[in-house]
């Protein structure tokens, strides 16, 4: 039978025999099957002819597995099912090592049926007796007791002789000697499980956990050492963290909250915090802010709160989480204080100018004062604002961003700079080589160079080629950075490329042969192109190149052909935008492009930001605000004076005649002047001064100036077109304050006097009606009457309020506020008399029955009618 | 109270000052029921709108001075809302679409069909039709100019137009066919002189001689800005006498300001000097074209004789740049530069032959 199973390698004609010989036999003989992998499927066959399995897979699993099933099918005794189910357990390498894990035992096997062949039979056959020879006992799962003979021993006594004997039995069956084919297997199978224990070692880091976390992360500083980059940096940003020790954690004394009581103890803050309560890392992309907030907030014993782009960020938002978050002190759950981060502050939403947006929340979270003697046992009032007692960090990447304008004062600003690159390289071939992945330092240094340090975008490019190369080249990494040279650049950086040439490292880095660097034009078109803000940029080179060429004799040649090119994209951005034909967009770059050859120099000061262009364009919003306001006067007075002013309302004359003329006509040489003693022609000249005024409702407002100055403004404040350079015009004096307190006080008093009018008018157009006053027509009469009685006499406010009481006494018989009856106090007085004329014009001539609903109730005379 | 300048303005024809042909040739317009449409045109501060309001005083009386103001709102294609002052009598209605802007045809558009659809419902009226004023008409865009045309023929029985502009040259060959054509001209220095010793008359002072000439030599022709001009005058020195030196607007100076700095020096330091002066002026909302002219003349004026001409060329060409582009600081400094350059190469006697 034995020979016969070997003879399974040979020719397939014997397998019938086998298989007719019996269903015991038939086993031994597929585990012979499976010494070699060439070999295993033909095992398979004859067993799946016999029918003894049906689920064995023609791979080697599948073979050992039907090997396993086959046993308690085919033999009933414990002990054979006891050595297949030792298999098991052995194969606990994965399955593919199943040969290597079987080779020993089926050799045994093998060599069992060459030497005692009764024996092996008996055993299937009878089991019981061979149990004592057996010295292993094992329980399995099921709980079935197993027994299993010490076969190691058997295995090494017997395999030579085993497979001498079969060799000489059965001839050159084999073409090689089993020994040998034994040795081969065994050599190559060593040398594959080393390669194995290779990959499993690569695998361990790569494969399971490693599969699913970026090596970002995976190389993620935990550490305050383990920090790269700028140190200065690192320990700036934690000497102020560590400067909310005394607020945070209390001194030592573990006085912590005692200071609360005694307050002004200290001048500075009372609760020792930094002067500024924000700190604002700044900086480009991928240099590790985010991470270096962390690392230093857990190392300084802080619990991490952070709030960054994924998550609404309205002013909402500082009230509803920040603000509880910093006021108790800590999060949920947890024991440690807490530390804000704001990641990514920059895209705050909402970051308007309105009091609502996040920015202007968070600062004025920072503004609010630590309320004076809060004693520690007392109960807080819960809508008290509390002062912030915790750090906050913001992380922005351009902190010249105009939402964190704001921000900028009140925070201690930290700005991020690119670690040198060599610090960069040098990390990155420690994690190369943990990583296992060859990377010479040439590659690595072109990568850090392309990324501009950016030690994320540098990893991440690592780990992508590590999953398709093994080693890491610098053409490989020319070809995986395609991508990052084409990054979006700011409109600062496009400027500086336009204006200054490349370095000799930068062209280096990207890789560029020396030919190449000459080559600029589809370089900064498509950089210029790839800011996405043509305009901003243009108007970037205009404002710059005329600092350029200072000492150029004749710089009228470049800066003419510089202005011609801007006019060009002047001229093709409002063809397109006026249009709408944005077909032109295209061609925008390419007109910006000629100022690399005319200005571009070595070692220029590099560009900055202009703002004349954005604050001019501001000052004209202000001052077409003005404007408007101006011709709003202009044109209520035109409804008041029969369409008079409205032809000085249009654009150009507007600018041009009226704004000039009127601030000189309204500014007149008047001394200061005591109301009652003025001259009459001073009198004339402010009489007319204060009806234009009035008019134009041109007024004179008084403001407290910070040092508490009182001075007068003029409303709407058209004085500003006369005041160029910050200077006002030298004909036209500002007027002294006494002088404007003066005329503003006559101003109000006439256009209290009009409006007065207004009601009364209507009032009066009844009186003409029905009652037949004196007075001709409304038009004519009231200006005399109003001239008299506001410019002869000097008294302006006390004639104010007569006025107004007159107003009242005309429809009413005169009343005190109390509704009594009073007789007319200032009798005595000269103006008196006069106001009593004016009564008597106002004497009523029809009853006004006040509650009734027939409201006016009126005598009329027939005559009225006719 | 209103400024001399509305105070003293004439009410109608027969009181007019000056071009008394044209008044009287209004007058037989006026009563010839055959009222064209017109279009008056001339330099700012002749008098067209005067000239305007007299002449539809003629037509209809009285009434036309019962003004009222309304403002008019109206939705852009875009949804955005212009907002359009017109000011009205019964008889007829003064618009000014260029406050529009690029929407000025929307405005013509609404405002003259709904009035041209109605028809004078006030019986009494002297005349069956209404009158629309249209002001700045030269700055009316093409499409609104378009819009006008047909609006102009189709609506005859009922409305007349009356377009008031600077300049015939921005208006469309139809629009000005369709029209009358009635140019204001400029007061000659004497009409002025009468005019300014009319004002002092009414307004009660007497006029030194001196003052009046000086205000008239001033003010270029310009009859609104030599009224503003005297009264600004008074208000400051009220007795007119000694030394009076008459006040430029200060966009003027600044802008002869800028023309000296230019001249005096040529320097990529005086070019970023020159810059911040010009958005300085921008940023007080004077028109650019009108920076670029005034700055031009002065530069004129204080240049050699043979650069005169090219100084002006290119002050043309890149004033018609400007109405082009859009941000016309850069078509200023353009300008600027170039001045400077042939300035420069005149001052040095090099050959200009390469720069053009």
């Amino acid at each position: 039978m034995a020979f016969v199973a070997n003879g399974l390698l040979g020719p397939a004609t014997a397998l019938s025999d086998i298989i007719d010989s019996g269903s015991s036999s038939s086993f031994s003989f597929g585990s012979n099957g499976l010494l070699g992998p060439s070999t295993v499927n033909d095992s398979n066959v004859p067993e799946k002819d016999t029918g003894i399995t049906d689920q064995e897979t023609p791979d080697n699993g599948g073979t050992k597995f039907s090997f396993i099933e086959n046993r308690p099918l085919s033999d009933p005794a414990p002990n054979s099912s006891g050595s297949s189910f030792s298999f098991a357990p052995n194969g606990l390498l994965s399955s593919t090592q199943d040969d290597a894990e079987d080779l020993p035992s089926v050799s045994q096997m093998l060599g069992l049926p060459s030497r005692t062949d009764a024996s092996l039979l008996s055993n299937s056959s009878t089991s019981s007796s061979f149990t004592p020879r057996l010295s292993v006992r094992a329980t399995t799962f099921d709980g079935k007791t197993i027994y299993m003979r010490k076969k190691i021993k058997k295995t090494r006594d017997t395999l030579p002789g085993g497979s001498s004997a079969s060799s000489r039995r059965i001839g050159n069956l084999l073409e090689t000697p089993i020994h040998r084919l034994m040795d081969d297997i065994s050599v190559a199978e060593a040398k594959r499980l080393r390669d194995a224990d290779k990959f499993a070692a690569i695998r361990s880091n790569s494969n399971d956990a490693p599969e699913d976390t970026l090596w970002v992360d995976r190389y993620r500083p935990q550490r305050f050492v383990d920090l790269m980059g700028n140190e200065r940096v690192a320990r700036e940003t934690m000497a102020w963290v560590k400067q909310w020790d005394w607020c945070v954690f209390g001194n030592k004394k573990g006085k912590k909250r005692t200071r609360d009581a005694d307050e002004n103890a200290d001048e500075q803050d009372e609760y020792h915090r930094p002067r500024e309560k924000l700190l604002l890392l700044s900086g480009p992309p991928g240099l590790g802010k985010t991470t270096l907030a962390h690392v230093i907030a857990r190392q300084a014993g802080y619990e991490v709160m952070e709030i960054n782009a994924s998550d609404a960020r309205s002013g909402q938002v500082v009230e509803d989480r920040i603000r509880p978050a910093l006021e108790s002190g800590s999060a949920v759950g947890s024991t440690k204080p807490v530390l804000l981060i704001i990641d990514e502050i920059d895209g705050a939403t909402g970051a308007g100018e309105n009091s609502n947006s996040f920015v202007h929340k968070l600062v004025q979270l920072t503004y609010d004062r630590p309320r004076k003697k809060q004693r520690p046992g007392q109960k807080r009032d819960p809508n008290a604002k509390r002062p912030i007692l915790r750090p906050i960090i913001c992380i922005c990447n351009d902190q010249n961003a105009s939402s964190l304008a704001k921000l900028r004062p009140v925070a201690h600003q930290i700005r991020f700079s690119r670690p040198a690159d060599i610090h960069t390289v040098r990390r990155l071939r420690e994690i190369c080589e943990i990583e296992g992945l060859k990377a010479d330092s040439r590659a690595l240094s072109t990568l850090v160079g392309v990324a501009r340090g950016d030690l994320r975008g540098c990893l991440n490019t690592l780990q992508f080629i590590k999953s398709r190369n093994e080693d890491v080249t610098e053409s490989i990494i020319r070809a995986a950075t395609v991508g990052m040279k084409e990054a979006e650049s700011s409109v600062i950086s496009v400027l500086n490329d336009l204006f200054s040439p490349m370095t000799k490292k930068r062209v280096k880095e990207l890789g560029m042969s020396e030919g190449d660097d000459t080559k600029y034009v589809a370089r900064l078109s498509q950089e210029v192109d790839g800011s996405g803000r043509e305009s901003a940029i243009a108007i970037g080179c205009f404002s710059h190149y005329a600092t350029l060429c200072r000492h150029d004799a004749d710089f009228t040649g470049k800066y003419q052909q510089a202005n011609e090119w801007l006019g060009d994209f002047d001229r093709f951005s409002s063809a397109m935008y006026l249009d709408g034909d944005f077909a032109l967009n295209q061609y925008l770059p390419y007109l910006l492009v000629p100022f690399y050859p005319l200005f571009q120099e070595r070692g220029t000061p590099r560009v900055e930001r202009s703002q004349a262009d954005w604050e001019n364009l501001q000052l004209t919003r202000t001052n077409e605000e003005i404007y408007k306001s101006l011709s709003r006067c202009l044109r209520t007075a035109t409804v008041r004076h029969g369409g008079d002013y409205r032809h000085l309302v249009s654009t150009p004359v507007l600018q041009l005649e009226f704004a000039p003329f009127i601030n000189r006509i309204i500014s007149p040489s008047l001394r200061p002047v005591n109301s009652q003693v003025i001259r009459p022609e001073e009198r004339a000249l402010l009489n007319r001064l204060v009806d234009i005024m009035a008019s134009l409702e041109l007024r004179f407002v008084q403001e407290r100036a910070e040092d508490g100055q009182l001075s007068y403004r003029l409303d709407p404040p058209i004085d500003v077109f006369i005041t160029y350079d910050s200077k006002r015009a030298g004909d036209i004096a500002v007027s002294r304050y006494a002088v404007r307190h003066f005329v503003a006080q006559e101003v109000d008093a006439r256009l209290a006097v009009r409006d007065s009018e207004v009601v009364e008018k209507g009032k009066r157009g009844k009186h003409d009606l029905f009652g037949k006053a004196s007075i001709a027509s409304g038009g004519d009469g009231e200006r005399p009457i109003n001239g008299i009685t506001n410019l002869s006499n000097a008294n302006e406010p006390s004639n104010k309020r007569i006025k107004l009481g007159k107003v009242d006494i005309a429809d009413k018989p005169p009343t005190d506020f109390f509704g009594r009856p009073i007789t007319t106090p200032s009798a005595t007085t000269t103006k008196a008399a006069a106001r009593k004329n004016v009564e008597k014009k106002y004497r009523v001539s029809y009853r006004f029955a006040e509650g009734n609903s027939a409201a006016v109730r009126k005598h009329v005379k027939v005559s009225m009618f006719l | 109270m209103s400024l001399w300048v509305d105070q003293f303005r004439p009410r109608t024809l027969d009181t007019l000052h000056y071009h008394k042909g044209l008044s009287e040739r209004l007058k037989s317009l006026a009563a010839s029921g055959d009222f064209p449409h017109m279009l008056f045109y001339g330099p700012s501060g002749a008098g067209k709108k005067t000239r305007i309001t007299c002449t539809l005083r003629q037509l209809f009386g009285a009434g036309v001075e019962k003004l009222k103001i309304d403002q008019r709102v109206f939705l852009s294609p875009s949804k955005r809302k212009l907002e359009i002052n017109i000011v009205q009598s019964n008889f007829h209605i003064e618009i000014t679409p260029s406050e529009a802007g690029s929407y000025d045809r929307l405005v013509i558009q609404e405002i003259l069909k709904e009035i041209a659809q109605t028809q004078q419902v006030d019986l009494n009226a002297k005349q069956r039709f209404k009158v629309v004023i249209i002001n700045e008409a030269d700055s009316l865009s093409r499409d609104a100019q378009a819009a006008l045309r047909r609006t102009m023929e189709k609506y005859m029985s009922n409305m007349r137009i009356i377009l008031c502009a600077n300049s015939t040259s921005r208006l469309i060959a139809p629009i000005k066919s369709r029209c009358l054509l009635m140019r204001v001209a400029a007061p000659s220095p004497t009409e002025m002189h009468d005019v300014l010793k009319f004002v002092s008359k009414r307004a009660g002072f007497d006029l030194p001689e001196e003052v009046s000439s000086k205000i008239v030599d001033d003010s270029g022709g310009n009859l609104r800005k030599a009224i503003l001009v005297l009264e600004a005058l008074k208000m400051q020195s009220p007795d007119l006498t000694g030394s009076i030196t008459i006040a430029k607007p200060d966009w003027e100076t600044y802008c002869n300001k800028v023309a000296d700095l230019i001249v005096s020096e040529q320097s990529p330091a005086r070019v970023m000097e020159v810059r911040t002066k010009f958005y300085e002026l921008l940023s007080h909302c004077i028109p650019p074209t009108v920076i670029l002219k005034t700055v031009a003349e002065r530069v004129v004026e204080r240049v050699d004789e043979s650069l005169k001409a090219e100084i002006m060329h290119w002050a043309a060409f890149y004033e018609v740049r400007m109405r082009v582009g859009n941000k016309k600081i850069y078509h200023l400094e353009a300008w600027v530069v170039k001045v400077m350059s042939l300035y420069k190469h005149f001052f040095y006697d090099i050959d200009m032959s390469g720069f053009d």
